[in-house]
């Protein structure tokens, strides 16, 4: 299977005249429809190397590629940006209209796209995330986790391929992240859109199909949740933490107790639990 | 010590087509050395509330008292109040404006018409306080430095006006776990130290493990007011308004619908202890 996203042997660094690389000897590929989850503390090259994935950086050394476009010609950067959106931290910083359409509506009116057709998508994706009543809002008047769903359904109006979201829950309350991550969830599975998140909730992580581990411009680890969260005491030696139920089995387990290595989730370790007693 | 809110109210915009109620008849007291958090979800007038505390915003009605002092009449002490009160807002960081480390701290003393030798005092002071070596530190950029040391120079700048009561507007935000730790045992020590400490949270977590006076606000009013076992008892009732409980309370209760009875707790090294107790009888019958 041809990879969407493809970095290979990607460096970046910030400033060339110093050592320091954000980024470094990264390669990895991400497949259609895929949910890849990035953890690394900050500092670590993760929004880094979400930058790269749309073209906002040029690789210093190595080669991006997003849905077969080099991200390094110029000539590109459109296609790319049109088939890879973002949605960034701060909800505040996203908005540019005054009222909820219009700022979904802005990205197409740039493309040229018919009026009706405008407002056919607008629509369409203010009820895929569930913000239809909100068209004619003013953004300042909605909650965080609202404004990031106008973001993403922004990002979702350009019909793109991949949504990269770069803590797009830092910010917000703990109603507003469940809303965020339902969303993006429902992307993925519902209309297959590949999903970059980039987070420092571990409970969020536990959702990927896969989560990628940065740590000093450099992936660590990469695999499925289970097999990342059973080395506790790696991703803890790096700043991380694990889901509270992981670290919890792990505790167990150290006690002597025979519990699987695997457990993400409560309900795994309760039932887990309960099987010792 | 001591900081008393009465029948406060707050309206934004009054008389325009905008108007909100922010704060609707709003009571409470922080006593002297407590660590309390005010939670609630976005919109529940948090900020609002702790923006009142120094003076920031003006209350529409009602008194706020700090230390005997009314900061709402007229003619009010507030360079006094503010002294007494230090805000830290949310992304502190983006405040950071001076050239060096030493001049950003430095800049709220100054303002006090401080002496140098007091300023170089209170300056060494705060850094150590935010766990900053002042000898590397001094002449840097504070924009050289990470998002978490950024944090820590910000409310280095609020500690060295020493208030008594430290208002921390979610500090925690953004940060990886580590600042996230490193944060919060910093407030923690300066709880220790004797200060008051007033934090806005989202993270029911944190809340759990170091506050002992929660707050938690709906619709500019206190839906829910206690210790974190007070609080945490009913979970739906929190869920109801929009907020969550602790994860380990959550998992105790998922433990106790199962018949393990773990007790309702409030952190995960309370969950810890009580699940290694409940199992330690198992492992020596094995």
């Amino acid at each position: 299977m041809e990879a969407i996203i493809r970095l290979n042997e990607i460096d970046y660094n910030y400033d060339t005249s110093q050592e320091s690389v954000a980024v470094s000897s990264v390669s990895l590929d991400i497949y259609e429809g895929e949910f890849i989850a990035v953890l690394g503390h900050n500092g670590s090259g993760k929004s880094t190397l979400a930058k790269l994935m749309n073209a906002l950086y040029i690789p210093t050394k190595g080669k991006v590629t997003v849905c077969g476009y080099d991200t390094s010609d110029d000539d590109s950067v459109f296609d790319i940006r049109q088939r890879c959106g973002m949605v960034f931290q701060n909800p505040d910083n996203q908005m540019v209209a005054t009222i909820v359409e219009e700022d979904i509506a802005f990205g197409l009116e740039n493309l040229g796209i018919e009026p009706l057709e405008i407002r056919k998508r607008v629509d369409s994706v203010l009820d895929a995330v569930r913000m239809g009543k909100f068209s004619d809002t003013s953004p300042n008047m909605l909650s965080g986790g609202q404004k990031q769903r106008i973001a993403i359904a922004g990002v979702l109006a350009m019909q793109p391929k991949i949504i990269v979201l770069d803590e797009p829950t830092a910010m917000l309350d703990p109603v507003g992240r469940v809303e965020v991550i339902e969303t993006v969830k429902k992307m993925n599975e519902q209309l297959g859109i590949t999903i970059v998140l980039i987070t420092h909730f571990m409970e969020e992580a536990a959702l990927a199909d896969r989560i990628v581990v940065m740590d000093e411009g450099r992936i660590v680890n990469i695999g499925t949740p289970r097999e990342v969260f059973s080395k506790v005491d790696e991703l803890k030696s790096i700043g991380l933490d694990v889901p509270m139920a992981t670290e919890l089995a792990h505790e167990i387990r150290s006690l002597g107790f025979d519990l699987p290595k695997d457990i993400i989730n409560d309900e795994e370790l309760v039932e887990a639990v309960c099987r010792l007693l | 010590m001591s900081l008393v809110v009465k029948d406060l109210t707050h309206v934004y915009m009054p008389g325009t087509p905008y108007q909100h109620v922010a704060l609707d008849n709003v009571s409470l007291t922080i006593n002297d050395g407590e660590f309390a958090a005010i939670i609630g979800h976005t919109g529940s007038g948090k900020s609002t509330l702790v923006q009142h505390f120094n003076g920031l915003i003006k209350a529409t009605s009602g008194s706020i008292t700090v230390n005997g002092i009314d900061i709402t009449q007229k003619d009010a002490d507030m360079k006094q109040a503010r002294r007494m009160v230090g805000l830290v807002f949310q992304y502190p960081e983006y405040q950071l404006f001076e050239e060096t480390i030493y001049k950003d701290i430095a800049f709220g003393p100054r303002n006090l018409k401080l002496s140098e030798e007091e300023i170089d005092e209170r300056v060494r002071e705060a850094c150590a306080l935010v766990n900053l070596d002042f000898e590397t530190m001094k002449e840097k950029s504070p924009f050289e430095l990470s998002g978490g040391q950024k944090r820590r120079v910000a409310i280095a700048g609020v500690l060295a006006m020493r208030p008594d009561i430290l208002i921390l507007d979610e500090p925690t935000a953004g940060l990886d776990p580590r600042g996230r730790d490193e944060i919060l045992a910093l407030i923690e020590a300066w709880h220790k130290l004797g200060k008051t400490i007033i934090m806005v949270s989202h993270s029911m977590d944190d809340v759990a493990k170091y506050a002992d006076h929660i707050i938690a606000f709906k619709s500019g009013r206190i839906a829910v007011e206690g210790s974190a076992q007070e609080v945490f008892m009913e979970p739906d009732k929190l869920i109801e308004i929009g907020l969550d409980v602790p994860k380990s309370v959550k998992l105790s209760h998922m433990f106790m619908e199962k018949g393990i009875n773990t007790g309702l707790c409030y952190t995960a090294q309370q969950l810890k202890d009580s699940l290694k107790k409940i199992l330690g009888g198992g492992m020596n019958a094995g």
